[in-house]
């Protein structure tokens, strides 16, 4: 790796571990100084093909610095940098080690040009990820963490299985378009990987699982980098999949239905990703250029005012101790400032006109319109409605305003609220200052976008039909309000297949399983031990009665012969002499009576 | 923000609020069918765009058929207790199995 160019990612992964070294004022210093060098890294970038090493005799390139990835790096940094903001309060190194390092990760996935090095930053988000969730240190987020690791794991080996077929097929590690492989195994692989991350259904319900058990200022970096990342490799490998269309704006609706029936906050923000990432996922299907333009622009957006969102809701989690949105109301009297920087992230997600949203999602629906895509179109239009209703309308409604209908009591651990800490607060502002800065100005995304932008957001047609949609949602909702006080219900996601999944697979371990291995354990006592043993005991008769025998006669009668040759060694010498005489005296004998 | 506080607690000022909410709708729907014919209409994607009032219409029935059919999925496939899965707080110790 030359000087001329860091790998901001790894900036943030070895920066992070200054993080616990230092103390009070350097410490924060340190948080904020990290992610905005990275953030300088990637604005001072040209691009250019850099950080090439050789590994196992494949090239590794770990800097592929062109548009599209600096776009997405821009917004990565930019949202590390919040992040950090939103959690300087916390005193706990564990959890900015692991954010800085997740965020780190993304960079890595976001500018490797190989599969192997993209794989090495894609585990070492799920890993770092994970912590953010097992750092709130409960019983409930350490199961989801569980989940939400295994859920990734087997993402992983999806995607190691599909890079290592990809090679033995074509002889290479290097990543691009992957188009020219359709409907292989390995491409199968890889984009079932990549779907798994960008929480495509149903591979996506470890996304709603895991978020909202994540620590609050955790939840608020998870919502950046694993899906938009997963969109991001999207773009690269996947563009024009005829498949990704469907699966997008089913995507889209889908997370919208789940939304009208959640009660936690967080977990209802959490389907929102999962509608707003459906967009994303439908553009990159679409492939044109307008249509990835959309991609990126709609994930840069998304990126600040989900986090915005999530910061919103956190505060709430935080100065009150509650998540659902059953036992809230009325905050906004405590929490006016929270209420305020919230709305304007509603109001982004829902493409108001003037804030984020409006710019960036709008071009996706244009390229569907473009490209003639007519139930497209109207599912996205749809979806657009049902983000309003929800992120807009009901989530602020039950939470600021409406009444507490089964509040815990002040006994119960439940606070008044009240706005959160400043550092928090500023992190929101500038989130929201960003959201309505793209919508006012939207030529400041526009020129990072991957493809020239001839784009024109703010028509009058655009202006009053988007307007009148989200006036009627609007109306929709108050009209309809009896029906959608929150419930304390959860909603069946596709976790239940290893949710309930796993206790089904408990009762066929404990029920059939243990009985086969019973009989399994009977027949090898029939078949195999009992003959076993018989043989043994028979050559065990034998060597004791015959073998053993032998050996003990043998002793007995060397002993017997030793006993008699000591009467004979009695160690007096004159014995031996005499005896040594009378033999000498026999052999003369013997020679005398021979001749 | 004891301005917020002021008027929606009041139902007098409520009231207002409310009847100025219902003319911003006219207003909406107003400016969705007439401006178009003062300034042209652009070019929208599709003929269904041309409708009067198109995205007036669309928000509403989208926003209705969300409510209704989320709520029919929920009720008759997904919704389940809070301790569904055994991983409840037991925060309410007075419904401890009621689901």
């Amino acid at each position: 790796m030359g000087i001329e160019w860091v790998h901001p990612g790894l900036l943030l992964i070895v920066g992070a571990w200054i993080v616990p070294l230092l103390k009070g004022h350097a410490k924060r210093a340190a948080m904020i100084a990290v992610p905005a060098a990275a953030l300088i890294d990637c604005l001072a970038m040209t691009p250019g093909s850099y950080g090439t090493a050789s590994f196992l005799g494949q090239e590794v390139v770990f800097g592929v610095v062109d548009r599209l990835s600096l776009v997405f790096a821009t917004v990565f940094s930019i949202m590390a940098l919040l992040g950090m903001i939103y959690a300087l309060h916390v005193d706990d190194d564990a959890q900015h080690v692991s954010a800085l390092t997740y965020a780190g990760g993304a960079l890595g996935v976001t500018f490797a040009g190989d599969l192997l090095s993209l794989y090495l930053f894609w585990e070492l988000m799920a890993v770092s990820s994970v912590l953010l969730v097992w750092l709130r240190r409960d019983a409930r987020a350490t199961r989801a963490g569980f989940r939400y690791l295994l859920a990734h794991v087997f993402g992983g080996l999806l995607l190691l299985a599909g890079i290592l077929i990809h090679w033995s097929n074509t002889g290479s590690f290097a990543f691009g378009d992957l188009g020219a492989h359709s409907g292989g195994l390995a491409w199968g692989l890889i984009l079932a990987a990549f779907l798994l991350n960008a929480a495509v259904p149903p591979l996506g319900a470890w996304l709603p699982d895991a978020y909202p058990e994540a620590t609050v200022t955790g939840a608020v970096f998870m919502t950046a980098f694993t899906t938009k990342s997963a969109v991001y490799v999207l773009i690269r490998g996947f563009a024009q999949t005829e498949l990704l269309v469907w699966l997008g704006a089913a995507m889209a609706i889908y997370g919208v239905v789940y939304a009208v029936l959640e009660n936690d906050a967080r977990r209802l923000l959490a389907y929102h990703i999962i509608s707003q990432v459906g967009y994303m996922v439908c553009a990159v299907g679409i492939g044109t250029e307008l249509a990835l333009n959309g991609a990126a622009a709609h994930a840069f957006a998304h990126i600040l005012y989900k986090a915005l969102l999530f910061m919103g809701a956190g505060a709430v989690l935080q100065m009150t101790g509650l998540r659902k949105l059953s036992e809230m109301g009325g905050l906004y009297k405590t929490m006016p400032i929270t209420l305020g920087l919230y709305m304007i992230g509603a109001f982004a997600i829902s493409a108001v006109p003037l804030f984020s949203g409006f710019v960036s999602k709008s071009m996706i629906v244009s390229a569907a319109g473009e490209s003639h895509r007519a139930a497209v179109f109207l599912m996205l239009t749809l979806a657009s409605a049902g983000t309003f209703l929800h992120t807009g309308l009901k989530l602020p409604y039950s939470m600021f305003f409406g009444e507490r209908r089964d509040a815990p009591t002040a006994e119960e651990g439940a606070a008044p609220g009240a706005e959160p800490p400043r550092n928090m607060l500023v992190a929101m502002s500038l989130a929201a200052l960003l959201c309505v800065a793209i919508g006012i100005f939207p030529g400041l995304l526009y020129a990072r976008l991957p493809h020239a932008v001839e784009y024109v957001p703010y028509t009058l047609q655009h202006v009053t039909s988007t307007l009148g949609m989200l006036a009627f949602t609007a109306l929709g909702f108050f009209l309809l309000l009896g029906h959608l006080h929150p419930t304390r219900t959860i909603s069946l996601d596709t976790d239940w297949f290893y949710r309930r999944g796993a206790f089904g697979l408990m009762k066929l371990v404990s029920g059939p399983l243990v009985g086969l291995q019973r009989r399994v354990g009977e027949a090898h006592e029939i078949v195999i031990r009992r003959p076993i043993l018989g043989l043994a005991h028979v050559v065990r008769k034998f060597d004791s009665g015959v073998v053993d025998f032998a050996l003990v006669g043998v002793g007995r009668s060397t002993r017997a012969l030793s006993r008699l040759l000591k009467k004979v060694e009695d160690g007096h010498t004159q014995h031996y002499g005499l005896l040594m005489a009378g033999g000498l005296a026999t052999l003369l004998a013997l020679v005398v009576l021979a001749l | 923000m004891s301005f917020l506080e002021k008027h929606l607690e009041d139902p007098v000022r409520l009231g207002r609020i409310k009847r100025v909410l219902y003319v911003a709708l006219g207003l909406v729907v107003a400016a969705e069918i007439g401006l178009p014919l003062l300034f042209g209409a652009g070019h929208p994607h599709f003929a269904f765009e041309r409708f009067p009032a198109w995205g007036s219409l669309y928000g509403l029935l989208s926003c209705v058929a969300i409510i209704l059919v989320s709520k029919l999925i929920g009720k008759v496939f997904l919704m389940r207790g809070e301790d569904y899965f055994g991983d409840k707080e037991h925060r309410y110790p007075e419904d401890g199995d009621g689901h």
